[in-house]
């Protein structure tokens, strides 16, 4: 054993390990993607022996892939980010009816914000809507215990089990205890057994929702007494009753699942720390944590509710709490009254915090005097509106920027729409590229163009699509729009890895978690097989090249696909920085407000001979890789490239190893 | 209780500066947990690390510091130090870096953004309280290292000199030698004896 620093994800790693999984298969998505990365690490390390690791083409794919594998009787372990859920549902739902043989666990980040999403759904009604039980960590560590037991009760009954954590869970990092050696527990001998019941069938289906109603009663009475479960249920009495002057049973209660679990018990302390300074006496209350929310443990919920009159639920995203403690009322004739979100007692979406938090446990619980004025003061305040916003934008020197700035170039003003998709190149919308109109889901603009074609056909569709989003979802688009004959233009940004989660390798790279190099699945052949006639292709940093395809490729009737090939900079070597020729520079401010490069600042106050009072442009050298988009685009000469175009190209092609960056370690970051 | 609260831009290092605190505490045998910005918010935008320590045996168990609560503030961009802000307890010590870093909104607009504003703004909000601004010439002690890959570092150090938070520099190097990778290690102790140096001279 050692104690190590790790972040809730790479922790959930080491447990599932611990408890001899041995198919570990997940697409890669915030907040879940460490997950995997820190399996693969393992493996690679040796630590981890007899472990299948995967980056799955999607979740429906490695979901499936997971099945599989516990239908022989195998631990797996499926990894995804809240939306992916949805790729991988129609899986999960029939899944659930056949059953499974070894634990198969569902590892789904959600998150709340939302921070890096496109949604504030909820696994918990997930999980509640497609019948399969659901574990809800308050902390990093009840995170890791639960892995554990995710397989007991997964194998106990058949059933595939959601373990669901957020954002503040995932990216949270303490002090564990991990093996520093695991071992994939063995396999059954008579391995996968051929059954009827692996094949799902109407009449199969009916058989199998009987027993998915049984075991969800039975797991409910597991959660409420089996101590394995009942850990992660907390029930604790506090205010006064906590001291010898005990003023009788609670009245109120506080309900909490997730992170917001562990905001209410720090509020509580620090309440109770507030009020024994004041001098004043807390009511007394109840709280529970509810960590095990479907089935949910109604027997936990009748000890709970014993004399209470009132009771706050704190939950993030859906109230899926608030709805089972309204239930258990109406259903046990109770008269307490049930705040939340649908009170507005609680916030309805978003995030909460440990502020929130205080300020409405003081209120609820009658003691608003000990949180004290948390405003601004006048000059805070001021300062505050100056501040300047800060939104993420695309790295200085990344390839998508030249593509955007390309396409929009080519198009003039030619009306067009340009459908946007999951990845990077989302940041494509902000000012001043703009060059982005929608965006859905993963895979959804190449489809979208084609209803855009359909309904304004007098305007050119442009669909966006990164390398890895084309695998994970973009190929049964193309297919679509060759079958239907859709005029629009696809442009593939490829930048050789999964940008926005970190670098990941996909089937277009070749490399594979588990060590093997085979060759990339081409991009462009796929195309030509789905039966795209036109494919034009450009180093999107090159711009001439990539003006002149993009025009080929726009003026083509019917579908056409542009390839923009440049390596993201993350996985590459830094070029030189460019410089301002101070002489040149007129002040134009052509380089910033035509591609927005955070590499280049306007400074108002420098002087040159053709800038006059105008100010010039400078570069932050700290942030600018040499990727010579704006030497292109300033019309003045002004701007010393970094390396003659042709030779920094070559020299940049190969991109560092991708699987070295597959854990972020490797970056003083 | 310590709070720490690390605020920058997406590719500093507040990360990292985390986790060599996180690390610092352990050591100390002071329960502690963090909580990192990762992911899209990453790419140039404004990032914030929190790190909370249980000095005094207390178990921590929200990962996230409350407003007006943290004892110290680690500033890597004094347009993000005046952002956070809020944060600061009273008594508290915000530590800040001088070297601007322009949003590309910034840049786009008529407005110009000065790190000076920014600095001045914070002087005159913390003016009638308790707590205190200390500035780091990042720039000058980046060169001296002759990388800005020190940043974080460089900032830690200073910020320690400094804070009352019984963490020593010594503390640090520990940490540092614990969880940087062994070829970045010397990198970051030599910068860790550049702010040493510095402040002796002071």
């Amino acid at each position: 054993m050692t104690k190590q620093l790790l972040m809730g994800n790479q922790a959930f790693a080491h447990a599932a390990l611990e408890a001899g999984v041995r198919v570990v298969a997940g697409y890669p998505g915030t907040p879940s993607s460490e997950l995997v990365e820190t399996v693969a690490h393992l493996h690679e390390k040796g630590a981890a022996q007899g472990v299948h690791v995967e980056w799955s083409t999607n979740e429906k794919a490695a979901l499936e892939l997971a099945a599989g594998a516990a239908y022989c009787g195998a631990r797996a372990l499926f990894t995804c980010k809240q939306v992916g859920l949805n790729v991988a549902s129609d899986a999960l739902m029939s899944l659930n009816y056949v059953g499974v043989k070894g634990g198969a666990v569902l590892f789904v980040a959600d998150d709340p914000g939302p921070i890096s999403s496109q949604t504030e759904q909820d696994t918990r009604r997930f999980a509640s809507f497609a019948k399969v039980p659901v574990l809800d960590p308050a902390t990093p560590e009840q995170g890791f215990a639960m892995m554990q037991v995710a397989f007991d009760l997964s194998e106990r009954y058949r059933t595939p089990v959601i373990v669901r954590p957020t954002t503040r869970i995932c990216h949270a990092s303490t002090f564990f205890d991990v093996a520093d050696q695991t071992q994939a527990r063995a396999l059954p001998e008579e391995g996968f057994e051929p059954d009827p019941r692996w094949i799902i069938f109407p009449r199969r289906a009916y058989l199998g929702h009987g027993e998915i109603n049984d075991r969800l009663k039975d797991m409910a009475h597991d959660f409420a007494h089996d101590e394995q479960f009942v850990q992660f249920n907390t029930m604790f009495e506090g205010g006064t009753s906590g001291r010898s002057d005990r003023a009788g049973t609670p009245r109120l209660g506080i309900v909490a699942g997730g992170v917001s679990a562990a905001y209410v018990q720090d509020a509580l302390s620090e309440l109770e720390r507030r009020a024994q300074k004041a001098n004043v006496s807390l009511p007394v209350y109840r709280f529970w944590q509810v960590g095990t929310p479907y089935p949910f443990p109604e027997d936990l919920a009748t000890s709970f509710a014993a004399g209470l009159e009132r009771v706050i639920v704190f939950e993030e995203l859906d109230s899926v709490l608030e709805d089972e403690m309204l239930m258990h009322a109406g259903r046990t004739h109770a008269s307490y009254e049930v705040l939340g979100k649908y009170t507005h007692d609680t916030r309805d979406r978003g995030e909460n915090d440990l502020d929130d938090t205080l300020l409405r446990l003081a209120n609820y619980l009658g003691v608003d005097a000990l949180v004290g004025c948390m405003s601004m003061s006048e000059e805070q305040e001021s300062l505050m509106a100056k501040v300047p916003i800060r939104p993420p934008v695309l790295c200085a020197g990344c390839p998508h920027r030249g593509s955007f700035y390309a396409i929009k170039r080519a198009l003039g003003k030619t009306e067009a729409v340009l459908c946007g998709d999951i990845g990077c190149y989302t940041l494509g919308n902000a000012a001043p590229l703009e060059a982005i109109d929608t965006c859905l889901c993963m895979g959804a603009g190449i489809t979208m163009a084609q209803g855009f074609s359909v309904v304004e056909p007098h305007k050119k569709q442009v669909a966006f699509v990164g390398d890895s989003t084309f695998f994970a979802s973009g190929l049964t688009g193309v297919a679509n729009a060759v079958y239907n004959g859709h005029d629009i233009t696809i442009c593939v940004l490829d930048n050789s890895t999964t940008a926005m989660t970190g670098s990941q390798p996909h089937p277009g790279t070749g490399v594979t978690l588990m060590g093997e190099h085979r060759p990339p699945i081409s991009i462009e052949a796929v195309l030509r097989a789905l039966g795209v006639k036109c494919i034009e292709h450009a180093d999107p940093l090159n711009l001439e090249e990539s003006l002149a395809a993009a025009q080929n490729a726009l003026n083509y009737a019917g579908p056409a696909a542009l390839i923009f090939k440049s390596p993201c900079i993350q996985i590459v070597k830094p070029g030189v920085p460019v410089e301002i020729d101070t002489e040149a520079c007129t002040g134009c401010k052509k380089c910033i407000t035509e591609i927005g490069c955070p590499g280049i600042g306007f400074d108002p106050q420098a002087r040159g001979a053709k800038s006059k009072e105008r100010g010039q442009a400078f570069i932050d050298p700290t942030l600018c890789n040499g990727c010579n988009l704006c030497w292109q685009v300033c019309p003045f000469d002004a701007i010393a490239p970094s390396a003659p175009l042709d030779t920094q190209q070559t020299e940049q092609s190969t991109p560092v190893s991708v699987h070295e960056s597959a854990v972020k370690e490797a970056r003083n970051d | 209780m310590i709070n720490i609260l690390l605020a920058g831009v997406g590719g500093q290092g507040t990360v990292l500066a985390a986790k060599v605190l996180a690390q610092a505490a352990q050591d100390k045998g002071w329960s502690v947990r963090t909580a990192e910005t990762i992911g899209m918010a990453q790419r140039g935008g404004n990032v914030v690390s929190h790190v909370r320590m249980g000095n005094e045996g207390e178990s921590v168990l929200s990962p996230l510091i409350a407003h007006k609560s943290a004892d110290l503030i680690i500033a890597f961009e004094p347009g993000e130090a005046a952002r956070v802000l809020p944060y600061l307890a009273p008594g508290g010590l915000l530590v800040s870096a001088t070297s601007a870093l322009q949003p590309v909104t910034a840049a786009l607009s008529k407005k110009p953004y000065s790190a000076v504003d920014m600095l001045e703004g914070i002087k005159r909000a913390l003016a009638q309280t308790s707590a205190e601004l200390v500035c780091v010439d990042d720039a000058a002690l980046c060169a001296e290292a002759k990388t800005r890959k020190v940043l974080n570092t460089i900032l830690l150090s200073a910020a320690l000199s400094c804070a009352n938070v019984n963490l020593s520099l010594n503390d640090l190097r520990a940490a540092i030698q614990a969880c940087v990778k062994p070829r970045f290690v010397d990198m970051n102790l030599a910068a860790i004896d550049i702010v040493e140096a510095a402040s002796a001279k002071e």
